[in-house]
């Protein structure tokens, strides 16, 4: 037993011993770094690209994307790196991204940059002090104004500071759909609401089912809802309703919801509203676009179409098999809905203020919007560079908008209620009034929350 | 056993100094430990209770907000506490449902479980069987049970079950009739193993005078059961079912797996919602609050614990 | 203390002789076994549906149940290969997992048994009380810890490797350590250890040449515990573990969770991987588990 104690202590002081050499992983190297390291340090090695301060740094990225989605931003990070020789880090935490920042910066650990889960999270972050400034980084945020219409560079704003750039949206008025069917049909794509109902019973005569609707995962809902809420009672009241003064007891909040039940009911979504509950987005997406498909449209935003030629189906063609119009227009109003990331800088160490600075540039915009899953907010992206036609139609969509709105359920503040669960509950028939009622109370203590 | 019989004349150390060797080898053995209780659960359990009167902006003392985190989570948060219609719901409200229901469901099944197999042959292996969820992660049983409550019944073993019968499909997790239930039903799943290996040994240890006696009066099964095997495992059941009670009031692992809550926040329990607060939405100060609650609603069951425990302390 | 003698387990009707007596006999317990074969049936069909389904191709599992796998038996390794080798895949984790595991395992076993050893068989002022804040502490939940602790790691940079989490998980399993183990202890025989103060043997001695050969099942049985209780670990390292390198596999799971739709081929094969080590773990060492089990509560 003496041997056994002995040989206790030896483990556990070597062990403490290992601990406290090395502040990384003795593990397997970079698990979930994986492509990133040889990416980064092969361009590292070439190296004659990298000019300017800092080269040779290494600056470390978070944010939620994985598969595909990550190598098309490891991408950017790859040319970043070949242009400036700083080299990037990157690590995707694909669930509890929230948390796992929040004890990151409490521990004290923070990533470089972070893509932000949501802008009610970004003002979280930057009243905690957080986040730095952009102008604190060195970068002048009246110099890169010019690069992105109006509107754009607002979301990243806390109160009169710049705090997060955003770096890629979608549209959220695309509406996809099987040209054949409405080929068949014999009906056009519809422009207006009455159009869109129109072209829904025409195809339920045909015996199909109109619609696919992937309502498990809730945001689905809330993208309905907003594109529904800012035709109807139009841009001024969308901003109003998802800010501190938004009043969801108000009428026109239960008009938008009742609206969407004209259109999602049993009768026409695949599976009746019940099956839809159960399905998740991209079995949505699957209902329509699969191999076998049981339906003919299916309403999400604009990175449905990676989705489809990724994922779902690989031998669909997007414009044949697959295609999209804009969200039919309410009462002759159109307005755009976006969706898209805000990145934010925890820490200045040298190579961050680069790395925002390039975030900024048409270069990065390019070599992203190039690989077709995102629209740049960058103004000066030429839309040819978009690989298929549906992402330039994407990409003027939002660029000729009369109005464009980013989605409001990803505005509210971090700990809000689940608007999500509230349309969920109004899809199965609940009485809207005392669910509106609860969210109201809810959301209002979120609000007065965040500004304590 | 014979002990070596004592030397003759051996000078004893003075009296001080082998008190004060005891002191010393005393501090070694129980140092490393204090130091690690003191630091990771005394020191942590006081700053929270400070924390619960802050804002507590990044976890930390940021400015001081009094009994208000409390007055908004009992008086002013739907999710934690809703006493508005009846029956109430809210997170300490589920608490209640699984204090009732688990624990009800998890003693009865055990209880019947180690009776039944005490009759068969293969009783090991069904023991076995029964306690394998134990060994399992959280994670892992959150992951089983999302497959087979799966809404589509190609799928779900549930849903193609009901399927058969013309039924549904239901989907347990994602609504809000259905959530809590389905759960708890997880969670019972989880834990009978445990009940049926305490209980087993428990009845094994009655002592087998009494059921011959109570035979040879001719008493029936269910008269033994009820008159004779739950009379003398109740010791253990009410130990069990304050174990069990603790686990219900730290439950975390498998709402977060399974549901993170919802739908909306249907499923939410205590020890959630203190997470919940704290990170997901930042207010540090309220998650601390949580916290408290959590402790105060523990400490009778301390008390219950403790006191059956200073008898055993004693001997 | 009733474990002395024959248990009431033992059938105490005198055995069938003849075989109507026999077939009465299997008859009047077809009920239970009824029961307890539904009962098996419950407990084994989520955890085998899960486990066929791991070993199905992608495109069967969405279409059709893993009960109809029987007829067409197709099976593949794929989803296996792709859950440990692919980006963030489960071997590192693994490897994680039982760097984590070993040291949360064995410091709580010298730290707990060193004081069980004070609590059961050495005196100090307030012995009994300070043993009572000790199972007091029980109570406290993991959560509470997060927030000050990290606070407190942050000059210290122990989040960046693995020091916070050994500790953090020492820390936690000793109350309930020291509590299983002290109440073992004081069972041992009052002369042994007499006879060797007498002796004069120091507190270290009958620790290392009594207490410890003499207890062995009932540490055995803690270290067990401690071991799958720290590998089916999430929340501690949620938050403990910083660097994404460092992941153990429940939490390297929780990234096959996905964003988009839910994979079952690769969430059952990562399922299983998590579970394979506890499920040998338990299989092999049942025996020490339901002893450990039963040392602290049935007295």
């Amino acid at each position: 037993m003496a041997r056994f104690l002995r040989g206790t202590t030896l483990v556990v002081v070597s062990a403490l011993l290992m601990a406290c050499s090395n502040g990384g992983g003795t593990a397997a190297p970079a698990a979930s770094t994986g492509g990133a390291s040889p990416a980064a340090s092969a361009s590292g090695a070439a190296d004659s690209g990298g000019t300017g301060a800092n080269a040779g740094a290494t600056i470390s990225v978070t944010s939620l994307w994985g598969g595909a989605e990550q190598e098309n931003f490891q991408k950017v990070l790859d040319a970043f790196t070949a242009k400036t020789g700083i080299k990037t880090k990157y690590e995707s935490i694909r669930t509890q991204y929230d948390t796992v920042l929040q004890t990151r910066i409490s521990g004290g650990n923070p990533p470089d940059v972070s893509i932000m889960p949501g802008i009610g999270f970004l003002r979280r972050f930057a009243a905690d002090g957080s986040i730095k400034k952009i102008k604190d980084l060195g970068i002048d945020p009246a110099s890169i104004a010019g690069n992105y219409a109006p509107g754009i560079l607002e979301i990243g704003k806390v109160g009169e500071d710049q705090y997060g750039i955003m770096v890629k949206f979608n549209s959220k008025s695309t509406f996809w759909y099987r040209p054949q069917k409405l080929k068949d049909a014999g009906v056009d794509v519809p422009k207006d609401w009455d159009a869109l109902k129109d072209v829904i019973s025409k195809l339920k005569a045909k015996g199909d089912k109109p619609l696919g609707l992937g309502a498990k995962d809730s945001w689905t809902l809330t993208d309905w809802f907003e594109s529904i809420y800012v035709r109807q009672a139009g841009p001024e009241a969308y901003d109003k309703l998802f800010s501190k003064d938004g009043d969801w007891n108000d009428a026109s909040v239960q008009t938008a919801i009742k609206t969407m039940l004209e259109v999602l009911n049993d009768d026409n979504v695949v599976g009746g509203i019940n099956g839809a509950l159960g399905a998740a987005f991209t079995d949505g997406i699957g209902q329509v676009f699969s191999a076998s498909p049981k339906a003919d449209m299916y309403y999400e935003g604009g990175f449905v179409g990676g989705i489809i030629t990724g994922q779902v189906n690989k031998s669909a063609k997007l414009g044949t098999d697959a295609d999209w119009f804009d969200f039919p227009s309410i009462n002759g109003n159109s307005g755009v809905t976006i969706g898209g990331d805000v990145i934010a800088a925890l820490t200045d160490k040298p190579g961050v203020k680069e790395f925002m600075q390039y975030m900024t540039t048409p270069e990065s915009g390019e070599v992203w919007a190039k690989t077709g899953a995102i629209i740049s907010p960058i103004k000066s992206v030429s839309p040819d560079v978009y690989p298929n036609e549906q992402t330039k139609r994407e990409a003027a969509q939002v660029a000729n908008a009369t109005a464009v709105r980013f989605d409001g359920s990803d505005l509210l503040p971090s700990g809000s209620p689940d608007l999500g669960a509230l349309l969920q509950s109004a899809l199965k028939g609940q009485d809207l009034a005392p669910l509106l009622q609860t969210f109201q109370t809810k959301v209002k203590s979120a609000w007065d929350a965040e500004a304590s | 056993m014979s002990v070596a019989p004592a030397p003759a004349v051996v000078p004893r150390p003075p009296d001080r100094l082998r008190s004060e060797g005891r002191n010393w080898s005393t501090l070694l053995f129980l140092g490393p430990a204090a130091v690690l209780l003191i630091v990771f659960l005394v020191y942590p359990t006081i700053y929270t209770i400070i924390l619960s009167f802050n804002r507590g902006r990044r976890g930390e003392f940021s400015s001081w907000v009094g009994l208000k985190n409390y007055q908004d989570l009992l008086g002013n948060d739907p999710d934690f506490l809703d006493l508005s219609h009846f029956p109430p719901s809210g997170a300490l409200f589920n608490n209640v449902l699984w204090i009732i229901f688990y624990v009800g469901f998890v003693l009865f099944l055990g209880l019947v479980v180690a009776v039944m197999a005490t009759r068969v042959r293969y009783e090991s292996i069904i023991k076995a069987i029964v306690f394998v969820p134990m060994a399992v992660a959280a994670t892992a049983l959150g992951i089983i049970w999302l497959f087979v409550y799966s809404p589509d019944p190609n799928i779900g073993l549930v849903n193609s079950i009901l399927g058969v019968a013309h039924v549904g499909p239901i989907s347990f997790l994602g609504d809000t009739a259905w959530v809590n239930a389905a759960l708890i039903a997880v969670g019972v799943w989880g834990s009978v193993g445990f009940a049926t290996v305490i209980l087993s040994a428990a009845i094994k240890a009655i002592p087998t005078e009494i059921m011959e006696a109570a035979r040879t009066d001719g008493a029936n099964e269910r008269q033994i059961f009820t008159r004779i095997i739950v009379p003398m495992v109740s010791l253990p059941m009410s130990v069990l079912a304050v174990t069990l009670i603790v686990n219900v009031i730290k439950l975390f692992d498998l709402i977060f797996v399974m549901t993170g809550g919802g739908p909306g926040s249907a499923s939410r329990v205590v020890a959630f919602t203190m997470y919940q607060e704290s990170f997901p939405s930042g207010q540090f100060g309220k998650g601390a609050a949580v916290a408290v609650v959590m402790l105060i609603i523990l400490v009778p069951l301390m008390i219950f614990n403790l006191r059956r425990f200073r008898t055993a302390a004693v001997t | 203390m009733t474990r002395a003698g024959a248990f009431a387990g033992d059938i105490v009707r005198p055995k069938p002789r003849t075989t109507s007596e026999r077939l009465v006999r299997a008859i009047n317990k077809t009920p239970i076994h009824i029961a307890l074969a539904l009962i098996g049936l419950i407990w084994l069909a989520p955890t085998v549906g899960l486990l066929v389904t791991s070993f199905r191709p992608r495109g069967d599992i969405q279409s059709t149940g893993w009960w109809e796998t029987i007829f067409t038996l197709r099976f593949t390794l794929e989803n296996y290969e792709q859950v440990l080798t692919a980006q963030g895949g489960m071997l590192g984790a693994f490897v994680n997992s039982v760097l984590i595991s070993v040291p949360s395992t064995i410091l709580p076993l010298v730290l707990a048994s060193g004081a069980a050893y004070a609590f059961s068989w050495l005196h100090f002022p307030l012995r009994d009380t300070l043993f009572l804040i000790v199972v007091a502490l029980l109570m406290v939940p993991v959560q509470l810890a997060f927030i000050p602790l990290l606070n407190l790691f942050r000059p210290l940079g122990w989040t960046q490797g693995f020091l916070a989490i050994w500790l953090a998980h020492t820390a936690y399993a000793l109350p309930f350590g020291i509590f299983l183990l002290r109440n073992f202890f004081i069972t041992l025989p009052k002369d042994l250890i007499e006879a060797a103060r007498i002796d004069g043997s120091s507190n270290i001695g009958i620790f290392r040449n009594i207490v410890v050969p003499l207890s062995v099942p009932a540490i055995a049985a803690y270290g067990i515990f401690q071991f799958l209780w720290v590998w089916n670990d999430l929340l501690m390292s949620l938050v403990f573990v910083q660097t994404g390198s460092n992941f153990p596999m429940t939490r390297q799971v929780q990234n096959l969770l996905g964003q988009y739709g839910t994979e079952w081929h690769l969430l059952a094969a990562g399922a299983f991987v998590l579970m394979a080590v506890p499920l040998i773990v338990f299989f092999s060492l049942q025996r020490y588990f339901v002893q450990g089990l039963l040392a602290g509560s049935v007295k």
